[in-house]
C-alpha cells in the first residue's frame, strides 16, 4: 500500500498500462496462432475429410476442444475488452476518426479503421459460429459440410473469412510496427509479406469452403 | 490593457534572449521572453556552421587559445571592434561550450584515430590524438589560424537553442509566444518594459520589468537578397532607436555571405568550404587562388565576398533569369560526408533548388547575411541612454565583431555574451528597484494606438506598406551593397528621405478583426526605412574602407580618422540620424596592423603608448611582482 | 509552359463573429523554383493583405510553416509547386488551436507537452566546473542524440496522427522522440521508472496505434517509427519485470535498439 490509495492527489505508481499494453499483445498474438492454426486444420478436408476427422477425434478424446473452445472464447472477450480501450466509441472520436482517414488518404490510417469495422463484425459473428459449432460437437467432416451446404451458413463464411483474415493481418502488422521488430528499413518487406499472407490464408480458406460444399453427405 | 509584471523582460528569445533569461532564472528571478516566434523557431535555428571557442581538442586546433582566438576575431574586425569585449569574449567561449555540453548540446566529439579532412579541396591525413579522444570536436572556418569552431553536424544552432529551451523550461522563464514588441516604456532615464502587440489577437498589452534586455537578433529584411528569416525586422532596434535617446553603433556594418543561394536566397553554410568546398566560375574554373593565394576559399567573409564580386564584374559570372552567380563545388567531399556532416544543405538544394550536390554544381551568389551594428552598449551589455535596458546578440553593437565578423563567432557570441550580460543584469537586479511612472506606460501606450489608428482613416495621400518595401528594397540592393560609393549612397540617402516621410501615410488596404498581418507590415516599415537610412547614411559619412563597408571612392583604411565607431541617434521627425562617433576601442591590446588578408592601403593612426596596453593587465603582473618582493 | 495555379485556402477568423469558415479561391502565375511561400506572398502582397499564414526562415529549418497541403500536412516553404497539381488546397494543420486563416498556436502546445514530459538534461545542473574538462562522449552517441534533436517542432506529425485527433492529450510521436532523445543521453540522469512516469500511458507510448502517419509525412525524416517501437518495447518490459525471468527481458530489451554498443 501506498499513498495513492489514500488520496487521489498521490499519483499511482504502478505498471498498470504498460502491463494492459502487454497484454493486448500477448491476446493478439495468441488469437493470431490460433486462428492460423484453426484454419488450418479445418483446411485438412482439402486432403481428405478422414484427416479432418481424425485430427478432431484427437482434439475431443483428448477435452482440447471442449476445454479449449471455452479458452479460445474467453480468450476473445479478454481481447475485446483490452482493445476496447483504444476503438472510438464516442460519435466524436469515430467522426474525428473518419474525418481524419479521408483527409490523410494514407494507407496505414485506413488500415486502423479497417480493424476496428472488422473487430466489430467478427464480434457478433464469431460468437454465433463457435456456440453453434461448440453446442454440436463432436466435429466432424460431414456436420460441416452439411452446414456449408445448409445455404444460410456458405455465405456467413463468405463473409467471416476475409473479415477474420483481414483483422489478423492488420492485427500482425501492427503488433511488428508497436513493438519496434518492423522498422522503417523492413516495413515495406513487411507490408507485402502481410498481403501475401492475407492472400493465401483466404484462398485456402476459399477452397475449403468449396471442399465443403462439394462434400457428398 | 492588460499589464504583466516581470523582474527582467527578455524581447527575443532566441539564443541570446533565452541564455540571459536562464542566467536571471537561475537566480531566483522573474523573466518573461517575448519573441514573435516560439523560442525554437527563432533564426538562430538556421545557423549551420558552429561556434569558435579556443577549446584546441582536435588536432588541427592543437595549441590553439584565447589568445589566438582574440587576434583573430581582432583581425577579422580590422581593428573596428572593442577589444576589451573581444577579450573577455575569447576568454569565456571555452567555458560557455563546456557549460552547455553540460546542459545537453551534443557537440561532435573528437575520435582517435587518423582521419581524412579536407583543405581547399584536396584531402589530407590527420591523426587525432588518443588522450582528446571524446572532447569537443571543432572544424575549419574562415578566418582562423586553428580550427575552433565546435559544431553538431550541421544543426549547430538548433541543437544549442533545443538545449537552451528546455532549460528555460526547467527554470520555469515565462515564455510569452507570438507577440511582437512596438515601443519601449520609459520615462526619460529608465526604460520600465515595453508596450507589446499580442500577434494572436492584435491587442496591446504592457510588459512591465525593472530590466529590459533586447535580443531581437538582426534586421536584414532591409535588404531584397537576405539569408535572415522573414522575421529579422529588426523590431527592437526600432524600439530602441525610437526613443531618441538609445544610438544604434556602426549601421554600416553590414555583412555579405558568399554563398546564398539563387534563387531562394537560402545560406548554405561556411562550413561547405570549411570542409574542401571550392569556388568556380561560369568556364568551372577555380578563382579565388589567383585573388587569395593563401587563404583561397576560406579567407573572411568580406573578402571571399567581394573578390565574388569583383569576379562576376568581370563577366566570368554564370548567366542565370536571377542574375549572374557563380558555383559552389562540393562533389569532391562524397555521398557519405554530404548526407551526413552537409546535410542540411543536402536538402537544402535537393529541396528548394532542385539540384543534387553530389553530382552537381550549386548556384550561389554573395548575399546580406548578418548586421555587425546594432543598439549600442557598454562592456556589460547595457545600452547607451537608458538605465535598466540591456542588449545581447545580433540586435547589439556590443562590438566584439566591428567592421567584419568571423563566421562561428557570431553564434558563439550570443551565448557568450548571454552569459556575461546575464549575470551583470542579476548584479543589477539585486540592486535596483524602478518607479512604474504611469504617465510613461500611457505615453508608450498612447503612441502605439494612436499610429494604428491613424492607419485605418482614409486620406487623400494614401501610401500602401508593401510599395514602400519594395522601394526600400531596391534602394537598399542597389546602392548600399558590397561595393558602395558616393554617388550611389547620396542617391539612397535621398531616396530614403522620401521613403521615410511617405511613410507617414501608410494606410491599410483591408480590415480584419483581431490579428491583422497588414497591421504587422505597416507598423514595421517606419522603422525598418529608420535603419535603412543608418545604414545608407553612416556608410556615406565614413569616408574610408574597413572590413564589410568598403567604398571604392575611398580603398584605404584610414585609421588615421576614422578608427572609431559610428552611434546614430534619431530625433523624432527627422528624415537623417544624427550621426556622433566614439573611439573603436579603450585601449588596443594588438595595434591596428595588416589582417594578412584581404590587401588593401591602411593610412595609420599614431595611437599614444598608454592606449597600447592593457590597462589593469600590467598592473596585476605588478602587484605580483611587488607582494613576492613583499614575502 | 507556365501554368496558372488555383489555389483554394481555408479562411477563418475566429475573432470576428462575422466569419464563416469557408474556402477562397485565388490565382497565380507559376513561375520556376515557385514554392509555397513565394505563391502565398504574392497572394498577401497583391491580392489579399489579410490572409493569416506563418512562415519564418522559409528554408525548412524553423518549422513555422507546417499546412495541410491536398491532404496531408507538409512545410509549405519546401513544397515546390511543380511537384503539385495546378489546383492546391490547403488547410490549416488540425489538432492545434487554429489563430486564423492556415496559423495556428503550436508553440503554446508543444510548451505543454515539453513540460509533461519534462523535456530536459535531468542533472544538477549547478555542478557544473567552469575549470573542468568536459565530461567525454563517444562521437557516435552525440550523432544518434543529434539525429533526434533535428525536430524542428512542425508539428506535422501530430496532425497526421489519427489517435492524436481522436484524444487531444496525447503526446504524439515527437514527444516520444524527445524523451528518446533524452534516454540516450548519458548526461540524463532519470532511469526507465521516471521515463515511464512520465510517458508510460494511453497519452504516452502506449495510447500510440502504430498508425505510422507520423512517420510517413516528417518533412525532416526523424526516426519516429523506430523510437516509438524502441521506447515502447523498453516501457512494456519495464511494466512486467518481476513476472518474467531477467534473462528473457534483457534478451528482448536489446533488440534493434540503436544503442546497444554503450
Ligand atoms: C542562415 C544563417 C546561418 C548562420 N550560421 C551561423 C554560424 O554557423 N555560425 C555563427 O556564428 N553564426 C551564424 N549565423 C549568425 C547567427 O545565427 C545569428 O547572429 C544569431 O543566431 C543571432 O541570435 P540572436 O539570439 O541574437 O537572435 P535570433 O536568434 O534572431 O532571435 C531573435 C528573437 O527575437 C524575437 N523578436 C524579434 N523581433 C521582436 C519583436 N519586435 N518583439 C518580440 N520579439 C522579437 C524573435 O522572435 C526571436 O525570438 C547565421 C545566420 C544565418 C541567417
Ligand atoms: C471479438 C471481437 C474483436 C474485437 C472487438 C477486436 C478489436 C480489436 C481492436 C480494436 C484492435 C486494435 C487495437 C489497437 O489498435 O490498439 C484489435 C487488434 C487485434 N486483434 Fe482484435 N478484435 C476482435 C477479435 C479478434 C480476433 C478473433 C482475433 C484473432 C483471431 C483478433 C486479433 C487481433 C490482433 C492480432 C490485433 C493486434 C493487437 C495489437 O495491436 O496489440 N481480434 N482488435
Ligand atoms: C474454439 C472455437 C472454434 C471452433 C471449435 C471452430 C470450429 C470450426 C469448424 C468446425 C469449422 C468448419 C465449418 C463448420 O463446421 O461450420 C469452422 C469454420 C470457420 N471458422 Fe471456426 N471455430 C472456432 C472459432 C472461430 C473463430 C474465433 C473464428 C473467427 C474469428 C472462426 C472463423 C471460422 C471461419 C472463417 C470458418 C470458415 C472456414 C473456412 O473458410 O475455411 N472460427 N470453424
Ligand atoms: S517529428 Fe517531424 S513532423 Fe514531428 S514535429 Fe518534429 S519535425 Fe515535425
Ligand atoms: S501516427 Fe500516431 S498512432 Fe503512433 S505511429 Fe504515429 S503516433
Ligand atoms: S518557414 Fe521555416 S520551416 Fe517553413
Amino acid at each position: 500500500m501506498d499513498a495513492s490509495t489514500l488520496t487521489l492527489h498521490v499519483r499511482k505508481t504502478g505498471a498498470g498500462v504498460g502491463r494492459l499494453d502487454v497484454m493486448q499483445m500477448l491476446s493478439g498474438v495468441l488469437l493470431i496462432l490460433f486462428l492460423w492454426a484453426h484454419l488450418l486444420l479445418v483446411s485438412s478436408v482439402i486432403i481428405s475429410p478422414k484427416l479432418m476427422n481424425a485430427i478432431a477425434w484427437f482434439f475431443e478424446t483428448t477435452y482440447m476442444a471442449q476445454v479449449g473452445g471455452p479458452i479460445i472464447g474467453l480468450l476473445i472477450f479478454t481481447h475485446f475488452l483490452l482493445a476496447a480501450r483504444k476503438m472510438p466509441w464516442r460519435a466524436q472520436e469515430s467522426n474525428a476518426f473518419i474525418k481524419h482517414s479521408v483527409m490523410m488518404h494514407h494507407k496505414d490510417t485506413w488500415l486502423w479503421l479497417a480493424q476496428v469495422v472488422t473487430a466489430l463484425l467478427i464480434l457478433v459473428m464469431a460468437s454465433i459460429h463457435m456456440w453453434v459449432v461448440l453446442t454440436d460437437l463432436p466435429i466432424t467432416a460431414v456436420k460441416s459440410a452439411a452446414r456449408v451446404q445448409s445455404g444460410t451458413w456458405l455465405p456467413f463464411y463468405l463473409v467471416l473469412l476475409p473479415l477474420a483474415e483481414i483483422h489478423v493481418g492488420i492485427g500482425f502488422y501492427r503488433i511488428g510496427v508497436k513493438y519496434g521488430y518492423i522498422t522503417k528499413a523492413n516495413r515495406k518487406w513487411y507490408q507485402r509479406l502481410e498481403n501475401y499472407m492475407m492472400g493465401g490464408f483466404i484462398t485456402i480458406g476459399l477452397i475449403t469452403l468449396i471442399r465443403f460444399l462439394f462434400l457428398t453427405v | 490593457m492588460q499589464i504583466i509584471y516581470s523582474d527582467l523582460l527578455c524581447i527575443g528569445a532566441g539564443l541570446a534572449g533565452e541564455r540571459v533569461a536562464v542566467e536571471a532564472a537561475k537566480a531566483g528571478f522573474n523573466v518573461t521572453c517575448l519573441s514573435i516566434v516560439p523560442p525554437r523557431r527563432s533564426h538562430s535555428s538556421a545557423a549551420q556552421g558552429g561556434m569558435q571557442a579556443a577549446l584546441g581538442n582536435a588536432i588541427m586546433g592543437e595549441g590553439d587559445s584565447p589568445d589566438i582566438h582574440f587576434a583573430d576575431t581582432v583581425k577579422g574586425s580590422d581593428w573596428g571592434c572593442d577589444q576589451e569585449v573581444a577579450r573577455i569574449f575569447a576568454d569565456t567561449a571555452p567555458i560557455v561550450m563546456r557549460e552547455v555540453a553540460h546542459w545537453g548540446v551534443p557537440w561532435n566529439r573528437v575520435e582517435a584515430g587518423v582521419h581524412t579532412y579536407y583543405k581547399g579541396g584536396k584531402p589530407f591525413e590527420a591523426e587525432e590524438k588518443r588522450e582528446k579522444h571524446g572532447l569537443i570536436h571543432a572544424r575549419a572556418f574562415g578566418g582562423t589560424a586553428k580550427w575552433r569552431t565546435c559544431y553538431t553536424a550541421d544543426g549547430t544552432g538548433r541543437s544549442v537553442l533545443n538545449t537552451l529551451d528546455s532549460m528555460c523550461l526547467r527554470y520555469e522563464v515565462g515564455i510569452h509566444d507570438r507577440t511582437q514588441a512596438e515601443a519601449l516604456i520609459h520615462d526619460g532615464e529608465n526604460c520600465l518594459g515595453a508596450i507589446v502587440r499580442c500577434l494572436k489577437t492584435g491587442e496591446l498589452k504592457a510588459y512591465l520589468a525593472t530590466a529590459t534586455l533586447i535580443a531581437t537578433g538582426g534586421y536584414g529584411r532591409i535588404y531584397r537578397a537576405t539569408t535572415n528569416a522573414v522575421i529579422c525586422d529588426g523590431g527592437g532596434q526600432i524600439a530602441a532607436l525610437d526613443t531618441g535617446l538609445v544610438p544604434m553603433g556602426n549601421m554600416e556594418a553590414i555583412q555579405f555571405h558568399p554563398t546564398g543561394t539563387v534563387p531562394t536566397d537560402i545560406l548554405v553554410t561556411e562550413g561547405c568550404r570549411g570542409d574542401g568546398g571550392t569556388l568556380l566560375d561560369v568556364n568551372e574554373y577555380r578563382f579565388m587562388p589567383d585573388y587569395e593565394p593563401e587563404k583561397a576559399e576560406l579567407a573572411s567573409r568580406d573578402v571571399v565576398s567581394r573578390r565574388m564580386q569583383e569576379h562576376i564584374r568581370k563577366g566570368l559570372g554564370v548567366k542565370s533569369p536571377y542574375g549572374d552567380h557563380l558555383w559552389l563545388d562540393i562533389r569532391h567531399l562524397g555521398e557519405k560526408h554530404i548526407t551526413t556532416k552537409l546535410r542540411e544543405v543536402y536538402d537544402i538544394c535537393t529541396n528548394f533548388l532542385g539540384v543534387n550536390p553530389i553530382h552537381d554544381l550549386i548556384p550561389v551568389r554573395p548575399t546580406q547575411h548578418y548586421s555587425m551594428g546594432g543598439i549600442r552598449t557598454n562592456k556589460d551589455g547595457a545600452a547607451y541612454g537608458l538605465k535598466g535596458l540591456f542588449s545581447a546578440g545580433e540586435s547589439a553593437c556590443w562590438d566584439m565583431h566591428g567592421f567584419n565578423r568571423l563566421g562561428g563567432n557570431s553564434l558563439a557570441e550570443t551565448v557568450v555574451a548571454g552569459r556575461y550580460v546575464g549575470k551583470k543584469i542579476v548584479e543589477f537586479l539585486q540592486g535596483h528597484t524602478v518607479d512604474f511612472k504611469q504617465s510613461a506606460i500611457n505615453d508608450a501606450h498612447t503612441k502605439v494606438a494612436a499610429r494604428i489608428m491613424e492607419m485605418t482613416k482614409r486620406s487623400s495621400k494614401q501610401e500602401s506598406a508593401i510599395q514602400l518595401r519594395d522601394e526600400m528594397h531596391s534602394t537598399m540592393m542597389d546602392n548600399v551593397g558590397i561595393f558602395r560609393n558616393g554617388k550611389d549612397l547620396q542617391a539612397a540617402v535621398d531616396k530614403l528621405d522620401e521613403l521615410i516621410d511617405r511613410a507617414k501615410n501608410i494606410k491599410l488596404q483591408g480590415t480584419a478583426i483581431g490579428f491583422n498581418p497588414e497591421i504587422s507590415l505597416a507598423l514595421r516599415i517606419p522603422g525598418m526605412l529608420k535603419l535603412a537610412q543608418c545604414t545608407a547614411y553612416g556608410a556615406l559619412m565614413r569616408t574610408e574602407s574597413r572590413g564589410a563597408h568598403t567604398r571604392e571612392d575611398f580603398p584605404e583604411r584610414n585609421d588615421k580618422e576614422w578608427l572609431n565607431r559610428t552611434l546614430a541617434y534619431w530625433k523624432d521627425g527627422e528624415t537623417r540620424p544624427e550621426l556622433k562617433y566614439e573611439e573603436a576601442s579603450p585601449y588596443f591590446e594588438i595595434p591596428p596592423g595588416e589582417r594578412g588578408y584581404g590587401g588593401g592601403k591602411i593610412i595609420t593612426a599614431d595611437i599614444p603608448e598608454e592606449k597600447l596596453r592593457v590597462p589593469n593587465k600590467g598592473a596585476d603582473k605588478k602587484k605580483a611582482k611587488q607582494t613576492k618582493k613583499a614575502s | 509552359m507556365s501554368r496558372r495555379l488555383h489555389i483554394e485556402v481555408f479562411r477563418y477568423n475566429p475573432l470576428d463573429p462575422n466569419s464563416q469558415p469557408h474556402m477562397q479561391s485565388f490565382y497565380v502565375n507559376e513561375y520556376d523554383s515557385m514554392t509555397l511561400f513565394i505563391a502565398l506572398n504574392i497572394i498577401r502582397d497583391e491580392q489579399d493583405p489579410t490572409l493569416q499564414f506563418d512562415f519564418c526562415c522559409r528554408a525548412g529549418i524553423c518549422g513555422s510553416c507546417g499546412m495541410v497541403i491536398n491532404g496531408r500536412p507538409g512545410l509549405a516553404c519546401h513544397t515546390q509547386t511543380r511537384d503539385l497539381p495546378d489546383h492546391i488546397v490547403l488547410h490549416p494543420l488540425p489538432v492545434f488551436k487554429l489563430i486564423g486563416d492556415l496559423s495556428v498556436d503550436t508553440g503554446t502546445w508543444f510548451r505543454d507537452a515539453g513540460s509533461r514530459i519534462e523535456a530536459w538534461v535531468h542533472n544538477d545542473h549547478e555542478k557544473f566546473d567552469a575549470k573542468a574538462e568536459e565530461a567525454r562522449m563517444e562521437n557516435d552517441l552525440a550523432n544518434d542524440i543529434f539525429e533526434l534533436d533535428r525536430c524542428i517542432e512542425c508539428g506535422c506529425c501530430v496532425s497526421a496522427c489519427g489517435t492524436a485527433r481522436m484524444r487531444d492529450d496525447f503526446l504524439g510521436a515527437t514527444s516520444i522522440a524527445r524523451i528518446a532523445r533524452f534516454y540516450l543521453d548519458p548526461r540524463d540522469e532519470r532511469n526507465e521508472e521516471n521515463y515511464y512516469q512520465v510517458i508510460g500511458n494511453d497519452q504516452g507510448v502506449f495510447g500510440c496505434m502504430g498508425l505510422l502517419g507520423c512517420e510517413d509525412v516528417c518533412p525532416k525524416h526523424i526516426p519516429l517509427q523506430d523510437q516509438l517501437g524502441i521506447m515502447r518495447r523498453m516501457l512494456a518490459i519495464h511494466s512486467v519485470k518481476g513476472i518474467l525471468p531477467k534473462r528473457i527481458l534483457e534478451k528482448l530489451q536489446h533488440k534493434g535498439c540503436c544503442h546497444e554498443s554503450h
